[in-house]
C-alpha cells in the first residue's frame, strides 16, 4: 500500500506520474528573467515601502496534507474520524499538535498555525490554480495540459519577481526540485518565469542545469571562449544589434555574471554546508530543498518555491504521513525555521507551508483520506508573522472553521502585504482585460505581528 | 432635442500679423444642465494647423450665461445667448454660444448620460464593478454594453439601499463615487461636480430606464482626425456623439482616450495627445457608449530630409513615402551575404551551406537574389517549414488528437504547401473539410475547435484577424463587435458533428444546423460573418461553406489583409498591424496605404502566396540592413532598418546541428530528422522548450516565445547537448582538426558555415589566438577549433537573423 502512494510510480489521482511531472516539467524553464524586467524591478524596489520580508520561501506539499494527523488533531472526535495519531505539547502553553511532528513542536513559538483556511475547490489541479495564481483556471481538473499549466494568471512567485525584482547574484524566482504546475509567468511572459533548478538537492551529483561549464571544458578553456565571444561580439555584426537582440546580449553578460559569479555559484552549491548543518535540514528532497533555498535568500533570491508531493493519501493516509512524508517536513521545517532565526533572517523572510487542500475528516474503506479543500491548516513563519500564534479554529471534526474562514485571496493578499507589494495593482493581458494581483480578498490581520 | 443648425458662422479675425484662427466647433450649443464642450483652437495660416488651446485666452460676453475654463472647456450656467471670445498672442476670433435647458432641463437618459458618467468614472471597467463577479457585491455589465442590467443593480439590488430618491445626497451610489462613505476605488466623482450633479438629478427624477432608441449615440466623431506634431508637441482633441436623426451632441468630457503608441504620443483624459520626443506615429482611440474613433498623430523627426532611394516596386515607393514624411532615412542595403543568410533562415529554416554561400558570393550576375529566392522557394524544406508554422497555428495538437492525425494532417498541410495550392482555397479547405481525422486531410481542426463557440473565436482569429472573443461575454471594448456578432459566427458552425471513426480518429460529417440565440436577450440570431447581412444557405447542412464563401472571398474586409499582416510580419519582423492577429479600425497598419496596396497586390496574383512572397523579398526595403544610422535608431514602426529576430526554437536547433555537423537525434526518431521536419510537437526537447516553442494550445501568433531569457543563454553556453556536439568525433570541428586546412581556412570554414560570410580581416586574427597559444598538437588544435566553433554559436549574429 505505501509504495501504491509514495514509491516511484505513485500518482496523484489525476493520473500525472511524478516522473511524468518531471518529464514535462521541461517547459517550466521556458526562460528566466529580462534584463528591461529587472531594471524595472530594480527601479520600483526602492518603492517597497513598509516591507516586512525581504523574500518569501513557499512550500507546496503538493496532493494535500492531512490537516487532522498533523496540525488540527480532535482526539475528541470518533475513531473513523481522529485517526491513530495523539496530539503532544508544544513548547507553547496550551498549543498541541500532532504526535508526528516531534521537531516543529518545539519550534511552535517561532511561527503561526492557520486552521481556518477554506477554499471550494476540491481537486488538484484547479484548487492549486487557484491557490497559486488567485484565480481559478479556465480548464477542467484533469484537464491541465503540460507545465507550467497557468497559461493567463502569473504565478505569485512571478508576481514577486516582477513587483520586487533582482536583488544580489541570483534570478528573483526560483523553483527547486523540479518545475511546479501553476507556477509559470502566465501573461506576464518568458521575463517573469521561474528559474527553475529541475534536479534534486538531496542527490550526490546535485548541480544546477546549464550552471556549470561542462566538465570536458576545462576552465582555462572557458576563460578563453569568453575572450573569444568578447573579441567576436565586438568585431562582427552583433556590435549593431539593436532590439530584442540587444536585450539578448543583456542576458548573456547575466548568463556569465551567473556562471562566473562566485557568490551566485555558491549561492546553488548546497554541498558546501556543512555535513552537520546538511543532517540538520535532512538529507531528503524537502530538507535540501528548504536548505538551498535559505541559501538562495541570502544571494538574494526573493521567491523560492518548494514543491513536495505527494500527499494525495487515498490510501494507507496514516502510515504513509506517519513514515514517508511528515518526518523529512517537520525536520525540514523546524530546522528552516530554526535556522533563519539564529542568523537573524527570519523576520525579513517569509515561509508559507501549505498544501492545495486539505484532507477528508472521515477515513474511507483504504485506510485513507480523500480531497478536503473546506478546511485546511497553513504554517506561516517569519516576515512579519507573528511568533507562537494559532489563528482560527476548525469545527469539532476538523471539517469547517467555526471562526472567520480565510480563503485563498485573504491569505494571498496577506503574503503580498508582507512583502510590501501592493495587492491592488493592475496588469493588463494582451487582450486588455484587467488584472488585479489579488481580486478581492481580505488581508488577514490576525497573523500579523 | 439637439439642433444641428449652426447659429452662426465662426467669426475669423485676423490679428496684429495677420494670422487667423481656427476655431472647433463652430458654435457652441449647450442642451442641458452637465452638458459641457470643449473648444479646439487652430492655427488657420497653414496647411498644418498648429494646436493653440492651451495658449490661448477665452472669455465669454456674457459670464452668467456660459463659463469657460483655461484650458477651453465650456459648461452652462443659464439660459441665453452670447458670444466667447478667443485671443491668442497674434490673432483673435469669436464664437457664438446657445444655452437652453437649464431652467427647465430635458430628463437625464440612462442609457446615454449616466452609462457614460459610469463608463468615465470607471466605475464599469473590467478592473472594477464590470468584471464578472463584481466587486463588493455591487456589478455593472462591463463598459455598460447592457444598461438594463446596470439599471437593475444600481436600482433594485442591495435591497435598493444603492439610491434614495426623497434624499438623493444620501443615496450610497453617489457617497461613495464621490468617496464620502469609504470606496474601495476612492473618489470617481469629483463632489459637486456635474457629473455629480448630473446623478443626483436622475434620482431626483425617479431613477428612470428609458426606451432603447437612437437616442444615445448611433456614432462619434473626433476632431481633427489627424494631426502632426513636433516633438512635445500637443492636440486637445474635441468628440461629438451623433444620435439616429443625426443631430450632434459635444462628449469630449465623457469619451474615453487612449493611445496605441505612448512612446510617440500619449493622450490624458481630457483629450489632450501630447507627442514625445520619438519619432513615428499613433492611433488615438476614442471610444464612447460602444463607439469608436481614431485620431491619428504623426510625429516627424525636426530635420533630416534625404534622397529618395531608388524603388524596385510599389513596396518600396510607398515605405519611402513614409519615410520622406516623418524624415526618418533608411539604412543602406545590405550585403550579401546579410541577404543570403536572412532568406534562407526566413524563407526555408535553414542556414545556408558554406559551398552554397561560396557560390552565392561569388556570383557576380545582377540578377543573383531574385534567382536565390525563386529558388529557395521550391526546395523541400521551404515546405517543411511552412508545415511546421501552420501546423503551429491551426494547432495540430498530439495529445488532442493523437499521432496518427498529426502526421496526416500535417503531412495535407505539407502538400499544400509543395502544390502552392492558392491561400484562399486552402483556408476553404480547411473550413470545409469532412471525413476521417486519420485521413491526408485538415478534419482534425474540427477536432480540436470542439464546439461552434471555439470555432467562433479561432477563425475569427486565425483568418480575419479580428479578435472576437471578447465578445463571447461583452460588447468589445475597442470594437464594433457584440454578443450579437459572436453568436451569428458560432452559428455557421453548429452543424459539425465529431463521430468516432472506425479504425480509429474521429469523423467530421455535417447534420442539421442551427441558429443559436443571443445569451443575454434570448433571440435567436441568424448565422451572419462579421459586418454581413445574414447568410443564407442551400440547405441547412451547408453552413460551413456558406461561412467559408464569405470568409476567403476577395472583397471581404478582413480575410487578405490578415494573411498579408501575417506574412509581413515573418518578413520584416513586426506587422503592419500588431498584434499580427488583431486588427480592427481602433488598431490601424502603421502605413494604411502600404497594406492597402499589398491587398490589392495579393488579391491580382490570385493569394498566390509563393508569388506574393517574391514581391516581398524582392523590395529594396526587405533588403535593408540591420544596422540602424542615426535618424532610424529609434524607429520601429516603419521599416527604415531590418529588424533582429530570434531565430525560432527549431530554427535555431537545426543550426547548431548544421554548424556541428552533428545532427540531433529526438527520442524514437531515425537519426537525421531535423527539427522543422518534426510533427510530433510534444516530443520532449529541452532545448525546444528553453527558445520556446509553441504549444498549440491556441490559434495566437503569440504563443512562439520570442522573448530573450537568460535561461537560453545558459543553455547555449553550457548545455552538455551542444557542448557534446561540438566535441562529437564525426562532427564538423574534429573533422577540421584532421584535414590539412591551414588556420586562416579552418576559422574561415567556421564563419561560412555559422554567420554565412567571410571573417573580416580583424576576426580572421582574433580567431587565430588558440592556434597560435597552443602548441600545434592534434588535440590542441581541435581544442582551438571547438573553442572558435563555441564561441561563433554564442554571438548573436548567431542566434539571430538579421
Amino acid at each position: 500500500m505505501f509504495d501504491k502512494t509514495f514509491g516511484v510510480d505513485s500518482r496523484f489521482c489525476d493520473r500525472i506520474t511524478r516522473r511524468r511531472m518531471l518529464r514535462i516539467g521541461g517547459t517550466g524553464v521556458l526562460g528566466s528573467l529580462s534584463l528591461p524586467g529587472l531594471l524595472h524591478l530594480q527601479a520600483t524596489a526602492a518603492t517597497e515601502q513598509a516591507a516586512k520580508a525581504k523574500a518569501c520561501i513557499f512550500i507546496m506539499l503538493e496532493g494535500g496534507p492531512s490537516h487532522i494527523d498533523m496540525w488540527d488533531l480532535k482526539p475528541e472526535a470518533p475513531s473513523e474520524i481522529r485517526g491513530p495519531f495523539k496530539p503532544i505539547s508544544t513548547v507553547v502553553p496550551g498549543t498541541q499538535i500532532g504526535e508526528i511532528l516531534p521537531l516543529c513542536a518545539k519550534v511552535v513559538d517561532k511561527f503561526t498555525i492557520l486552521r481556518s483556511h477554506s477554499h471550494a475547490d476540491n481537486a488538484h489541479q484547479t484548487g492549486r490554480h487557484w491557490v497559486m495564481t488567485g484565480y481559478p483556471p479556465n480548464f477542467p481538473d484533469g484537464q491541465a495540459r503540460g507545465v507550467p499549466f497557468n497559461e493567463l494568471y502569473p504565478s505569485l512567485g512571478s508576481i514577486v519577481a516582477r513587483e520586487l525584482g533582482e536583488r544580489g547574484s541570483v534570478p528573483p524566482y526560483i523553483e527547486v526540485p523540479e518545475p511546479m504546475g501553476p507556477g509559470g509567468p502566465g501573461f506576464y511572459g518568458a521575463k517573469y518565469a521561474p528559474f527553475t533548478i529541475n534536479n534534486d538537492p538531496a542527490q550526490p551529483d546535485f548541480e544546477v542545469r546549464d550552471l556549470n561549464v561542462p566538465e570536458s571544458v576545462a576552465e582555462d578553456r572557458f576563460a578563453r571562449r569568453r575572450r573569444l565571444l568578447e573579441r567576436a561580439e565586438a568585431l562582427g555584426e552583433s556590435a549593431k544589434a539593436t532590439g530584442k537582440a540587444k536585450t539578448m546580449a543583456s542576458y548573456y553578460e547575466k548568463a556569465v555574471d551567473l556562471v562566473t559569479s562566485p557568490e551566485a555559484r555558491k549561492a546553488f552549491d548546497v554541498r558546501g554546508e556543512s555535513a552537520a548543518v546538511r543532517e540538520r535540514y535532512g538529507l531528503t528532497s524537502i530538507g535540501q530543498s528548504a536548505l538551498l533555498a535559505r541559501r538562495l535568500v541570502e544571494a538574494g533570491c526573493r521567491f523560492i518555491g518548494i514543491s513536495h508531493g505527494s500527499w494525495d493519501t487515498h490510501t494507507d493516509n496514516f502510515a504513509s504521513h506517519e513514515k514517508a512524508l511528515v518526518p523529512p517536513t517537520d525536520r525540514a521545517l523546524s530546522t528552516l525555521v530554526s535556522d533563519l532565526d539564529e542568523r537573524g533572517m527570519l523576520d525579513e523572510t517569509l515561509i508559507v507551508m501549505m498544501g492545495e487542500m486539505g484532507r477528508t475528516p472521515r477515513i474511507n474503506k483504504d485506510a485513507g483520506r480523500d480531497h478536503w479543500s473546506q478546511c485546511q491548516t497553513v504554517i506561516l513563519a517569519g516576515g512579519g508573522i507573528k511568533r507562537g500564534a494559532v489563528v482560527g479554529a476548525s469545527d469539532k471534526t476538523a471539517s469547517i472553521p467555526v471562526t472567520q474562514p480565510y480563503g485563498v485571496q485573504d491569505l494571498l493578499r496577506t503574503i503580498f502585504h508582507l512583502l510590501g507589494v501592493d495587492a491592488d495593482k493592475v496588469y493588463h493581458t494582451p487582450l486588455g482585460r484587467p488584472v488585479p494581483i489579488v481580486n478581492g480578498g481580505k488581508r488577514i490581520d490576525e497573523v500579523l505581528a | 432635442m439637439f439642433a444641428a443648425v449652426l447659429l452662426s458662422a465662426p467669426i475669423l479675425a485676423a490679428g496684429d500679423s495677420g494670422a487667423s484662427l481656427r476655431i472647433l466647433p463652430e458654435a457652441v450649443q449647450l442642451t442641458s444642465p452637465e452638458a459641457s464642450d470643449q473648444l479646439v483652437v487652430l492655427s488657420a495660416h497653414d496647411e498644418r494647423p498648429a494646436d493653440l488651446t492651451r495658449r490661448a485666452a477665452f472669455e465669454a460676453a456674457d459670464p452668467r450665461i456660459v463659463a469657460v475654463s483655461a484650458t477651453g472647456r465650456v459648461v452652462p450656467l443659464a439660459d441665453g445667448r452670447t458670444t466667447i471670445a478667443v485671443r491668442t498672442q497674434s490673432a483673435q476670433a469669436q464664437i457664438a454660444v446657445e444655452v437652453r435647458g437649464v431652467a427647465l432641463p430635458p430628463p437625464v437618459s440612462f442609457r446615454r448620460d449616466i452609462t457614460a458618467v459610469l463608463s468615465k468614472a470607471g466605475c464599469n471597467a473590467g478592473g472594477c464593478h464590470g468584471k464578472a463577479e463584481g466587486q463588493n457585491g455591487f456589478k455593472l455589465s462591463v463598459f455598460g454594453y447592457d444598461p438594463a442590467f446596470d439599471h437593475q443593480a444600481i436600482v433594485s439590488q442591495g435591497r435598493g439601499r444603492r439610491v434614495f430618491p426623497a434624499a438623493p445626497d444620501i443615496s450610497l451610489l453617489l457617497l461613495k463615487a464621490t468617496g464620502r462613505v469609504p470606496h474601495g476605488g476612492g473618489q470617481k466623482i469629483e463632489p459637486d461636480s456635474r457629473w455629480h450633479r448630473l446623478v443626483r438629478r436622475w434620482i431626483a427624477e425617479g431613477m428612470l430606464l428609458d426606451a432603447e432608441s437612437g437616442d444615445a449615440a448611433v456614432r462619434i466623431a473626433v476632431e481633427p482626425t489627424e494631426v502632426r506634431l513636433a516633438a512635445h508637441g500637443e492636440q486637445q482633441l474635441r468628440v461629438v456623439a451623433f444620435d439616429a436623426a443625426g443631430n450632434a451632441r459635444p462628449v469630449t468630457a465623457e469619451a474615453d482616450f487612449r493611445s496605441n503608441g505612448d512612446a510617440i504620443a500619449g493622450v490624458s483624459r481630457d483629450g489632450l495627445v501630447k507627442a514625445t520626443e520619438v519619432p513615428g506615429e499613433a492611433a488615438i482611440l476614442v471610444r464612447y457608449l460602444g463607439h469608436v474613433a481614431v485620431c491619428r498623430v504623426v510625429r516627424p523627426r525636426e530635420s533630416g530630409d534625404f534622397p529618395r532611394p531608388p524603388e524596385r516596386n510599389f513596396i518600396d515607393r510607398l515605405a519611402w513615402d513614409k519615410l520622406v514624411e516623418l524624415r526618418i532615412a533608411p539604412s543602406e542595403m545590405a550585403d550579401d551575404a546579410t541577404f543570403l543568410r536572412r532568406a534562407f533562415l526566413d524563407t526555408i529554416g535553414t542556414l545556408p551551406t558554406p559551398d552554397e554561400a561560396r557560390r552565392f558570393l561569388s556570383d557576380t550576375a545582377p540578377d543573383k537574389r531574385r534567382r536565390l529566392v525563386a529558388a529557395l522557394l521550391e526546395r523541400p524544406e521551404f515546405a517543411d517549414y511552412w508545415a511546421q508554422q501552420w501546423s503551429d497555428l491551426l494547432q495540430v495538437d498530439r495529445d488532442i488528437v493523437g499521432s496518427q492525425a498529426t502526421v496526416a494532417m500535417t503531412r495535407w498541410i505539407r502538400e499544400q504547401i509543395v502544390a502552392n495550392v492558392p491561400y484562399d482555397r486552402f483556408v476553404r479547405d480547411v473550413l470545409t473539410v469532412q471525413g476521417s481525422t486519420l485521413a491526408e486531410s485538415p478534419a482534425a481542426f474540427y477536432q480540436v475547435q470542439s464546439d461552434p463557440q471555439k470555432l467562433a473565436r479561432s477563425v475569427s482569429q486565425l483568418f480575419l484577424g479580428v479578435r472576437i472573443e471578447c465578445a463571447q461575454c461583452h460588447h468589445h471594448p475597442f470594437e464594433r463587435w457584440d454578443q450579437k456578432d459572436y453568436v451569428a459566427l458560432a452559428g455557421f458552425f453548429t452543424t459539425v458533428e465529431r463521430k468516432p471513426s472506425f479504425g480509429g480518429g474521429v469523423k467530421i460529417v455535417d447534420v442539421e444546423g442551427k441558429d443559436l440565440a443571443h445569451p443575454r436577450t434570448g433571440a435567436i440570431v441568424p448565422a451572419a460573418g462579421l459586418a454581413a447581412a445574414p447568410a443564407s444557405f442551400r440547405s441547412q447542412t451547408d453552413r460551413r461553406r456558406a461561412f467559408a464563401e464569405w470568409a476567403t472571398s476577395a472583397d471581404n474586409p478582413f480575410f487578405a489583409r490578415t494573411i498579408v499582416n501575417r506574412l509581413w510580419a515573418h518578413y520584416f519582423g513586426r506587422g503592419l498591424v500588431e498584434p499580427v492577429d488583431d486588427l480592427r479600425a481602433t488598431n490601424p497598419a502603421s502605413n494604411e496605404p502600404l497594406m492597402q496596396a499589398l491587398v490589392e497586390h495579393l488579391v491580382a496574383v490570385k493569394f498566390d502566396l509563393r508569388a506574393f512572397t517574391k514581391t516581398l523579398l524582392d523590395s529594396q526595403l526587405y533588403q535593408l540592413d540591420a544596422a540602424a544610422n542615426d535618424a532610424n535608431r529609434l524607429d520601429e514602426q516603419n521599416y527604415s532598418h531590418a529588424v533582429w529576430k530570434p531565430l525560432p526554437a527549431e530554427v535555431l536547433l537545426d543550426a547548431v546541428s548544421q554548424v556541428t555537423g552533428v545532427s540531433e537525434e529526438f527520442n524514437g526518431w531515425p537519426r537525421g530528422y531535423r527539427a522543422i521536419q518534426v510533427w510530433d510537437n510534444k516530443l520532449p526537447s529541452h532545448f525546444l522548450d528553453t527558445f520556446g516553442r509553441p504549444t498549440r494550445q491556441t490559434v495566437c501568433a503569440c504563443e512562439r516565445g520570442v522573448e530573450p531569457s537568460m535561461a537560453q543563454a545558459l543553455h547555449l553556453m553550457n548545455a552538455e547537448a551542444t557542448v557534446s556536439k561540438i566535441q562529437h568525433r564525426d562532427g564538423r570541428a574534429a573533422e577540421l582538426a584532421r584535414s590539412d586546412l591551414r588556420p586562416e581556412s579552418v576559422v574561415e570554414e567556421l564563419y561560412l558555415a555559422s554567420l554565412s560570410r567571410y571573417p573580416s580581416d580583424a576576426d580572421r586574427q582574433a580567431m587565430l589566438e588558440p592556434f597560435a597559444v597552443t602548441a600545434m598538437s592534434v588535440e590542441g588544435r581541435r581544442a582551438a577549433i571547438e573553442d572558435v566553433m563555441w564561441t561563433l554559436l554564442n554571438t548573436k549574429e548567431f542566434v539571430f537573423n538579421h
